[in-house]
């Protein structure tokens, strides 16, 4: 039989992408009509967008899915049909929700960032000083400051946890490992109110940086020993194993051999777990306030963080304050940005965990 | 005689919880002797022969009775440091494990640095090292390239270099060719025969003639019906080989089971 409906194999076509004029057709037929009826119904029936695109669109789009896989496949193809269209509807949803999310922080943003933003504080800013004066240069030195001593802190209590967790036998890793999970969900405004409480009520200390990064360790610490656990847990047994044969101590064995293998993963779980914290404004509030002026002293004093001052400026509400706010939320994802990237870049450039042969 | 004895086991008996693995293995080892283990999977060889280096007791629930004697010290005494056991008695895996973060020659000097003791001649000790896996004229130029950048062949023969680093009295391999191909396979072989004139070599092995090949001394273990496993034969390869006594030791290296 041959087949007439077939267009002119593309020459860099792979064998098993499947050209047949049937399966083109009912895949064109299928993309186009759905989103046509829909925008037709949107338009056309004055339909709220989101109600129209679950209620409209997306049946009929299943249905053409199916339809589609049925005409070219015949009965296996319905499946097919259907779960191509909802795993793209549903990703293309997600991304299309982080993007707007993106954008309003860029285009909103936008308009405060200027070179003194990044430099001046808020002193003698209300909320309706023009954007032409003050900044969030005392809030981004905070972050830098609280985040910083939280991370020196909390970096070696967990690799020293994912430590115990992989290297040891002990009977106790698995109450430890619960632990952690439990850790993990621990809302934020109550890490912050444990050291409000215990240190600051308690006459202990005054609302300082330092209370800030104490407050933010349980919150770095599932992250970082989680991901640290992970990576190295991949470090072959086999490594391990001919290090201690050749006679090593234990803790040189880790020291020299597994710790290095993990060394991408465990920066990995350092700048994560930077990202985790950076973020977080409810403890901040309660044990750093929100201060107006550049303060670098973690130990005397209130200090502001981007978090809090992003909060401040919405709270006050007046238009310039709300674009600080904007403004500020722009500066706190580009450096929360960079913190991926170079989690990327750092997971990328070493040589793997596990030994690859690579040849010259 | 019993001074030729470098390394002798006696009446092993090996458990993982309360499964039963081994059972009475008592071997001696000679000098200059390449000694083969032989036998079907799951007999028990290569869990014996990491009972020799203490690297049997890195696994959670291993249980063991009976005595490793090197030089006629028992290795399992409660006053020896396992880590010392491992220093003298060296071990290559079946796997080729060079560490993936150092470079060729760190390699060969890292049993030194891990085991806490000086280098007080690196470039000669990398050198001789090499030379006795003898790989020294592939990798001579390209010391400091990372461990990986080797074929699987010379990542074991690095391992063995490795090894011979520490200047063991005894070196136990378990496969080491396993994962290589026949012309690696070939280089470890040779390798083989010269390290014995210095040390006792013991090999596990499934390539029947690759025991015929190196080794001097063969022991066929098996563990038939679930009973733990046994040393059912030991003797002279040719022996083993050709004259075995026992009539499942022939029908194994007749290739008629396991």
């Amino acid at each position: 039989m041959t087949d007439t409906l077939s267009m002119p194999r593309p020459k860099n076509a792979a064998p098993w992408v499947n050209l047949g004029g049937r399966v083109r057709l009912a895949s064109w037929v299928a993309s186009i009509a759905p989103s046509a009826i829909f925008v037709a119904a949107w338009l056309g029936l004055q339909l709220d967008f989101m109600a129209a695109l679950l209620t409209i669109f997306l049946p009929i789009q299943l249905a053409f899915g199916a339809w589609a896989g049925f005409y070219s496949y015949g009965r296996k193809g319905v499946n097919d049909g259907l779960l191509v269209v909802v795993t793209i509807f549903f990703s293309t949803f997600v991304l299309v929700l982080l993007g707007s999310v993106l954008w309003s922080v860029i285009s909103e943003g936008a308009a405060a960032l200027s070179p003194h933003f990044i430099y001046q504080n808020n002193r003698y800013i209300t909320g309706t000083t023009g954007l032409e004066l003050g900044g969030a240069g005392h809030a981004i030195l905070g972050s830098i400051i609280i985040t910083g001593i939280t991370t020196l802190i909390t970096v070696p209590l967990g690799v020293a946890t994912a430590v115990y967790l992989t290297e040891t036998r002990d009977g106790a890793r698995g109450i430890v490992r619960t632990l952690l999970q439990a850790l993990a969900g621990l809302p934020s405004v109550v890490a912050g109110l444990f050291i409000y409480s215990m240190l600051i009520v308690s006459g202990w200390s005054s609302q300082v940086g330092l209370m800030a990064s104490l407050a933010l360790i349980p919150l770095m610490l599932p992250t970082i020993s989680r991901v640290a656990e992970e990576s190295l847990r991949l470090v072959p047994t086999e490594l391990r194993n001919g290090a201690l044969a050749l006679g090593a101590p234990s803790y040189k064995a880790f020291f020299m051999v597994t710790l290095p293998a993990a060394k991408t993963g465990i920066v990995t779980a350092i700048l994560l777990g930077v990202a985790r914290i950076i973020g977080e404004t409810a403890p901040l509030i309660l044990t750093a306030v929100i201060a107006n002026e550049t303060n670098v002293n973690p130990t005397a004093g209130g200090m502001a963080t981007l978090p809090t001052y992003i909060y401040n400026f919405l709270y006050l509400g007046d238009a310039t304050s709300l674009q600080r706010a904007w403004g500020a939320a722009l500066v706190l994802l580009i450096f929360v940005g960079i913190l991926f990237v170079g989690a990327r870049i750092a997971s990328a450039t070493r040589v793997g965990t596990k030994p690859k042969r690579r040849k010259k | 005689m019993s001074n030729l004895n470098h390394l002798e086991t006696k009446d092993i008996n090996v458990w993982f919880g309360e499964r039963h693995v081994l059972r009475d293995v008592s071997l001696q080892f000679q000098n200059n002797h390449v000694t083969a283990l032989i036998g079907p999977s799951g007999c028990g060889k290569s869990t014996f022969i990491r009972t020799l280096n203490r690297m049997h007791e890195l696994i959670p629930s291993a249980g063991l009775s009976g005595q490793v004697l090197l030089n006629g010290q028992d290795i399992y005494a409660e006053a020896v440091d396992p880590v010392n056991v491992r220093i003298e008695i060296g071990m290559v895996f079946q796997k080729p494990n060079p560490f993936p973060t150092m470079t060729i020659q760190e390699n060969i000097l890292s049993g030194l640095k891990l085991s806490g003791r000086k280098i007080d001649n690196a470039e000669e000790l990398v050198h001789t090292s090499l030379t006795r896996a003898s790989m020294w004229n592939e990798v001579k130029d390209r010391l400091t390239e990372p461990a990986l950048s080797l074929s699987g062949g010379q990542q074991q023969r690095l391992c063995i270099a490795r090894s011979l680093a520490m200047n063991p009295n005894v070196l136990l391999m378990d496969e080491p060719c396993s994962a290589l191909d026949p012309g690696s396979t070939r280089r470890i072989e040779e390798t083989i025969l010269e390290l014995k004139e210095n040390m006792t070599i013991v090999i596990v092995t499934h390539n029947m003639q690759q025991a015929q090949r190196v080794a001097d001394s063969t022991a066929f273990f098996l563990a038939e019906n679930g009973n733990p496993g046994e040393v059912v034969e030991f003797d002279t390869t040719e022996n083993v080989f050709i004259r075995p006594k026992d009539e499942r030791t022939n029908e194994y290296v007749n290739g008629r089971f396991g």
